[in-house]
């Protein structure tokens, strides 16, 4: 009656409090590859479910998972595994183990969607699996006050995943990648993170496009990583002493193009990163725009727009072969008599004071005093501690109206 | 009154220059060597100088990395590391035990843990397996 067969081999389970079957873990016992079940709603209070079959799991009406903090609630173990349309709750919490609302283990061909996690540890962690998707997932950690919380979707040693859709915020990192290759991360919201929105760990060859990290310890971390893209990003207001919009620590091959980085205590700060495209990007009311540590090499940095930044750019050690052209640079004063578009008079984004700053940061509380004002206006007319081939040749006199599409 | 007024401001720097660990605020300090906010409380670490100066980390690796490259001219008093049994808590780090397990991430891909004393280390080696170092042999062990 409660089984409707779809085909030969391919059966529906239905799961549900008057039904035969009145637990997933029931269902998984007697489901074979291939396999669907349906679980109506409800609460259904089951944790260390392991899915080690080629199954389909499929909520109807967002029912409830309810782990009862007894540890991991969904583990899957196998191919061509979807979980779809649960809330899941109640994840056990440990310091020695990194419990999970749903993890794959070396596995392939999964697609975890719609899910809303809460009350987690880590959210959805994926080790050593390929060629999956994870889209349309909300988690709500509750890290603010407490460190003690994993992230929302976390992998390690995974290649070829699309992460597109989710929804995550008060966790540790919202997306975090460690040791992880081919990964495309699309359209995701990551905001109120204890530490990074999104986090990127000796991974390479990842993009991450069109999405929006809002008011978290900083924005994106890129760390120890090469040959990645991030395009059409909002990075927006991460705060603090530690806070960046972007960090990139030992990078190269990267390209950031389009997009907008808008109050933060440091839009980019780079520190032994090289290759570095940036094209097109909005740096609006950060304390830094760019932030150059140093032993940083053949990087590009034209065609972006600098507004009302405290500092447009900090620098330390020689230019070294990088190229600033072409950007339009709110603080510029120049003129363009032969109307060209183009300042006549090259531009040095690099301020006196910020270089003072960087020696001594508690100078900062002159920032906006008479004295900085001139010692920054002597600097600009002949340098002496600036690098002085560091300018724009071509400062722009209007804003760039990027492409946005 | 001018002696005392010296004598006072003597002892201020002296103060100043107390040699002891400072507070790790977690989700608001950065890492000395890598940048990254410090959150994870089992795995932070902190080195304080001679002159009393203390420079924190999200990693043991870290702090080690650290005192091989930047910090290598720096003198040390101080070398502590976060306690994996008990979160939070700094301790010796040269009197410290240090497992090296896959099954124990810690923030910048060491799978490096510190632990009160061997026996403790054995513990969670039992449960985790990998390898035990101590503080000399774990400073070998990261060095590239």
């Amino acid at each position: 009656m409660v089984f409707s067969s779809m085909a030969v081999q391919a059966e529906t389970i239905t799961v549900c409090s008057s039904c035969p079957v009145k637990t997933i873990k029931q269902a998984l016992a007697q489901a074979v590859n291939g396999d669907t079940i349906l679980v109506k709603p409800g609460i259904y209070k089951e944790s260390n479910i392991k899915i080690d079959k080629e199954i389909t799991l499929i909520g109807e009406n967002l029912p409830t998972i309810d782990g009862e903090t007894k540890g991991e609630i969904i583990t899957i173990g196998a191919d061509n595994v979807t979980v779809d349309g649960f809330e899941i709750i109640n994840v056990g919490l440990s310091y020695t183990t990194d419990y999970a609302s749903v993890r794959v283990v070396k596995s392939s061909n999964f697609v975890i969607q719609n899910l809303e996690l809460e009350k987690l540890f880590f959210g959805i962690y994926l080790q050593k699996s390929n060629n999956g998707k994870v889209l349309n997932n909300k988690v709500r950690g509750e890290a603010v006050t407490e460190f003690n919380s994993g992230n929302a979707i976390h992998l390690w040693y995974c290649n070829n995943v699309e992460i597109r859709g989710n929804d995550v915020r008060n966790v540790r990192d919202g997306i975090y990648l460690e040791f992880s290759s081919h990964i495309q991360i699309y359209d995701n919201v990551s905001k109120f993170n204890v530490r990074y929105g999104l986090h990127f760990m000796f991974s390479n060859n990842n993009e991450a496009h069109h999405n929006i990290f809002e008011t978290n310890g900083a924005g994106i971390a890129l760390m120890f990583s090469k040959d990645m893209i991030l395009t059409n990003n909002t990075v927006r207001k991460n705060w603090g002493t530690a806070a960046y919009g972007v960090l990139l620590k030992e990078i190269s091959n990267a390209t950031i193009a389009h997009n907008t980085f808008e109050l933060n205590t440091v839009a980019i700060t780079v520190d032994v990163s090289s290759n570095i495209d940036y094209f097109h990007n909005d740096f609006i009311s950060n304390g830094y725009g760019l932030r150059i540590r140093g032993a940083s090499y053949n990087s590009k940095i034209n065609n972006n727009n600098f507004l009302y930044n405290s500092f447009d750019l900090s620098y330390n050690g020689k230019l070294n072969e990088n190229n600033f052209n072409g950007n339009y640079w709110s603080d510029y004063t120049g003129y363009d008599l032969d109307k060209d578009g183009m300042g006549d008079v090259p531009y040095r984004p690099v301020k006196l004071f910020s270089y003072i700053v960087n020696r001594t940061p508690e100078t900062i509380i002159l920032l906006r005093s008479l004295f900085i004002d001139i010692i920054d206006f002597s600097e600009k007319v002949s340098p002496v501690f600036t690098p002085d081939n560091l300018m724009d040749n071509n400062p722009r006199m209007k804003p760039i109206k990027h492409d946005r599409s | 009154m001018i002696r005392f007024f010296l004598l006072s401001i003597i002892s201020i720097l002296f103060i100043s220059c107390e040699i002891s660990p400072q507070k790790i605020e977690y989700g608001s300090d950065a890492c000395n060597y890598c940048d990254m906010t410090i959150v994870d409380r089992q795995h932070s670490a902190q080195m304080v100088s001679t002159k009393g100066k203390a420079f924190k980390y999200d990693a043991i690796e870290c702090m080690v990395h650290s005192l091989q490259e930047d910090m290598a001219d720096t003198e040390m008093a101080l070398y502590l590391v976060a306690n994996f049994d008990q979160p939070g808590e700094l301790m010796d780090a040269t009197s410290s035990s240090y497992l090296v397990s896959e099954q124990i991430q810690s923030p910048m891909g060491a799978n490096l843990s510190a632990f009160q004393d061997e026996s403790a280390a054995e513990n969670t080696q039992k449960k985790f397996t990998g390898k035990i170092y101590t503080w000399q042999e774990i400073q070998k062990h990261l060095k590239h």
